[in-house]
């Protein structure tokens, strides 16, 4: 059975780093693919997660539920691409980078254009729409926690995930049916 | 974080609900990035415990940089680098101003380092207080830091021993002092 959140952390504050190597392990994957979707390219995304691992390190110590460790690194992570998000708006750097997974058997067989439909859609939506979507949808996150995890008030979350929807049903509708 | 949103309401478009199917395949990461991450807390862990400079070295640090005459920025973008000067390992990026401070990138070019940290008089000369973090594989470092406008004085030391700045300097600077300073004007 695998060390719990809180455990791993109580490792690494008495000076384990083998256990938060491992809490990286576990989170990387999932946070990872916030970030690559957040910030629309690999390398930013893996800066931004790279940062929050360290900047979470720093201050562990003020983790005050370490078996919750996972949402409040997960709070990192959104703040930190919120940051790279903003540096990346100025100098007008975006690229359609795509996911580059094994394509899976029974896979559409247009299915690398429709990731790019997606990416392409998700890079026109307003950064705090995007953001609601994917904690909402593909995070699975409830509107409580969203508000936690952002500062955000729930009817605006809520607001925020709708206009989202409607606007990614909008531009992939004629996509999708192609 | 439970898994609750898989049924609202609003998935039952089937749009919608590809387009989330799609975003939570994985997504391949670099697999060095969290020895990377755990590199650079090392890093970190190291200079915490480094010996700072007295005064008296900081202020023959900045005093002889300003003796060489290196009231301009010495660290120049790529763009102004004179014809046939080495390419510089520092690069400044003035990015975002806000009312009182902007945004500052520096760049180096360390490759084969273990850790690099800048000091400098935003700092306090402090080698723990502003580590940079590698990016990629090709051995760049990066810091950004948040300056109000005025000159600073500052270089790099890399490993803990060895200083470094930016070698498009004239080499009279280096070679009077031997004190590896550059200056940086946040305007």
């Amino acid at each position: 059975m695998s060390d719990s959140d809180a455990a791993l952390v109580a490792r690494t504050l008495g000076g384990d780093l083998t256990a938060y190597a491992a809490l990286m392990t576990r989170y990387r994957d999932k946070f990872g693919r916030y970030a690559f979707h957040m910030l629309g390219n690999r390398e930013d995304a893996q800066e931004a997660l790279q940062d929050s691992f360290v900047r979470a390190f720093r201050s562990l110590a003020s983790c005050r539920q370490p078996e919750r460790f996972g949402a409040w690194l997960f709070r990192i992570v959104v703040n930190r691409c919120r940051t790279v998000r903003r540096r990346l708006q100025r100098s007008r750097r975006f690229d359609a980078d795509l996911p580059d997974d094994v394509a899976a058997g029974g896979e559409r067989p247009d299915a690398f254009e429709w990731r790019d439909e997606i990416g392409q859609a998700l890079e026109q939506l307003r950064p705090h729409y995007r953001e609601a979507f994917l904690l909402r949808y593909v995070e699975g996150l409830e509107y409580a926690e969203m508000a936690e995890m952002t500062g955000a008030k729930e009817p605006a979350l809520r607001m925020r995930v709708k206009r989202a929807s409607d606007q990614l049903r909008e531009l992939l509708r004629d996509v999708h049916v192609r | 974080m439970s898994m609750s949103a898989e049924h609202d309401d609003a998935l039952d478009d089937e749009v919608l609900r590809q387009v989330v199917s799609e975003l939570r395949r994985p997504v391949r990461l670099d697999p060095s990035l969290d020895r990377r991450a755990l590199d650079q807390i090392r890093a970190e862990a190291t200079l915490r415990m480094a010996p700072r400079p007295d005064r008296r070295w900081r202020a023959w640090l900045a005093g002889a940089a300003v003796a060489a005459g290196v009231g301009l920025a010495v660290v120049l973008p790529d763009q102004q680098r004179p014809a046939g000067a080495p390419a510089s390992p520092v690069t400044v990026e003035q990015g975002e101003a806000s009312s009182d401070a902007r945004s500052v990138r520096l760049r180096l070019a360390a490759p084969a380092s273990s850790r690099v940290a800048v000091v400098g008089d935003f700092n306090d000369w402090d080698p723990a207080a502003t580590p940079l973090r590698p990016v990629g594989d090709g051995g760049t470092w990066i810091v950004e830091l948040r300056l109000k406008p005025g000159r600073y004085h500052y270089t790099f030391l890399i490993d803990g021993r060895r200083w470094a700045r930016d070698p498009s300097e004239p080499p009279a600077a280096e070679s009077d002092f031997g004190a590896p300073v550059s200056v940086l004007t946040v305007s």
